[in-house]
């Protein structure tokens, strides 16, 4: 005998320890994540802070005495020269004769748009498919053929809905929308509330290339049974983002 | 208990008992069992069909001895029977219709062997034949040999049971056939073929290719552990349809309680 709410109970424990490496890991990863930038901040604050001081020490040296200005301007020729030599190694040369010491350099010294390093869809696309070898696999079976057969024997004999419904979603699987279009039709005539059913044909339809007939179906369907389903297949067939 | 229950039937449908009439064809199954049978008409002595436990052994044995008996002698020994002597009294009743009181000998059981001759070789089928001891399987060979029968036996596979076949039928002139699990395909066949035998067609609707991996996932393609784990699950889907009706789901499993049913089987630890 099964007792439900122990099982209930156990399956939640079941989930729980099943995501929680999932969820150390991902812990683990915005910690982690989050020290770098701290880190990145505090070193980012303490430059800016030590060039700041080194700027204001500067400012504040400057007015006391002129003749030792003119020196300061010769001792700031060599950061100057460092900045130019860092702006010519970057792949866009900055023209203008930047005023000392802003932290413009360091700007262009970002690396090229990530778009040059990202892959060519194609390829990309062609990678997906060959990595998954299953999507392409087509199995050809004599005896699951005389097992349709038989079958839509017995459909024929008991047009039983549920079985219509069978023989159209094994033949829509097979990429047989005429047959899926019959049988599905065939199905919504015996029973018409069945949802995937009328789903099933509508499919069929948009792969018969016979969009605007799947439209009205849907269309009418819905106004009938206010079906989810319907109403999402109907707004993906118009978006065109039906597959 | 809800009269006309959808999900009871399925439930009933995946009790785990050997019976050739519930014998689903799988095409790797059945192109297999055919072999099987193109064997059994071949002047082999010894057959040997092997698999770990749960790939269909004794129900292809079972198959065959249901199919075979309609034209030829054929006996099953479902059971192992582990003394020797009790052994060939057996084999010598349900073959040659010999009874005699005490134990047989070999030498005895081929003596009759060899004054009865039958037309055709009888057939026996040994199942679990891992369970007879090796001297046992030494007289099984020896029998063999003489061609006073014909046996297709089943074995399990593993270490210990490789070099028993090693030992016994190396040399001998045999045919092998492994079983193994099936792929997520293949149990989805399996197991919507056993719906529809049933016009189990509504329920057989709801078995989808991804509640089959997770299904494959858990009983790694093993068809007792998928009996095992079906039983449950339809048990679950009644309990909801007594108790809490609008829980269920009539166009999809639902993957909780295949989890569920998983867990109370023990194919998951939680």
């Amino acid at each position: 005998m099964l007792n439900i709410h122990d099982l209930e109970r156990r399956w939640l424990r079941y989930k729980i320890k099943h995501y929680f490496p999932y969820f150390i890991g991902g812990t683990l990863i915005l910690l982690a994540f989050a020290g770098m930038m701290g880190w990145f901040a505090t070193s980012a604050g303490t430059s800016a802070s030590s060039q700041e001081a080194d700027n204001t020490h500067k400012q504040e040296s400057m007015p006391a005495d002129h003749t030792t200005m003119q020196t300061d301007r010769t001792i700031l020729e060599p950061s100057m020269r460092f900045v130019e030599a860092f702006q010519k190694n970057a792949p866009v040369v900055q023209t203008s004769s930047a005023p000392v010491l802003t932290p413009k350099p360091a700007i262009t010294t970002l690396p090229p748009p990530k778009m040059l390093q990202m892959p060519d869809p194609a390829q990309s696309h062609s990678v997906a498919s060959a990595t998954n070898p299953d999507k392409s696999l087509s199995i050809n079976r004599n005896e699951s053929k005389t097992d349709i057969e038989e079958l839509q024997i017995r459909f024929k004999e008991t047009s039983n809905a549920n079985l219509g419904l069978f023989i159209a979603k094994y033949h829509y699987d097979r990429g047989n929308y005429a047959e899926a279009y019959n049988y599905a039709l065939k199905t919504n005539s015996i029973n018409s509330r069945i949802d995937e059913s009328w789903i099933l044909f509508s499919k069929s339809l948009v792969k018969l290339g016979r969009t605007e007939q799947a439209k009205k179906t849907l269309q009418l369907y819905y106004q009938q049974s206010n079906s989810e389903a319907a109403k999402a297949l109907l707004n993906s067939i118009e978006h065109g983002t039906f597959k | 208990m809800v009269e006309n229950s959808l999900f009871a039937k399925p439930r009933d449908l995946f009790v785990d008992v050997v019976n050739a009439k519930d014998y689903i064809q799988i095409d790797s199954v059945s192109h297999m069992y055919q072999s099987l049978k193109n064997s059994v008409e071949k002047p082999l002595k010894m057959i040997l069909l092997y698999g770990k436990p749960g790939t269909g052994k004794s129900m292809l044995l079972h198959k065959l001895h249901y199919d075979l008996s309609k034209h030829q002698k054929v006996f099953m020994i479902g059971t192992p029977i582990v003394e020797e002597e009790d052994f060939l009294r057996v084999l010598a009743q349900q073959i040659f219709g010999h009874s005699p009181r005490d134990g047989i000998s070999l030498n005895r059981f081929l003596d009759i062997a060899q004054a009865l001759t039958l037309p055709d070789v009888p057939i026996v089928l040994l199942d679990e034949a891992q369970l007879y001891s090796s001297s046992l399987m030494e007289k099984i060979r020896l029998i063999s040999d003489a061609r006073a029968v014909k046996f297709v036996i089943t074995l399990h596979k593993t270490d210990k049971e490789d070099i028993i076949a090693k030992e016994h039928f190396q040399t001998r002139i045999w045919e092998s056939f492994e079983l193994k699990n099936a792929t997520a395909e293949e149990l989805k066949v399996y197991v919507q073929k056993k719906l529809l035998k049933a016009n189990c067609f509504d329920v057989a609707n709801m078995f989808n290719d991804k509640n089959m991996k997770l299904i494959t996932a858990f009983t790694r393609g093993n068809y007792r552990e998928t009996n095992k784990l079906l039983f449950a699950l339809f048990s679950l889907y009644c309990w909801y349809e007594e108790n809490h009706p609008a829980a269920i789901k009539y166009n999809a499993l639902k993957p909780k309680w295949v989890e569920m049913a998983a867990i109370h089987t023990g194919l998951i630890r939680a």
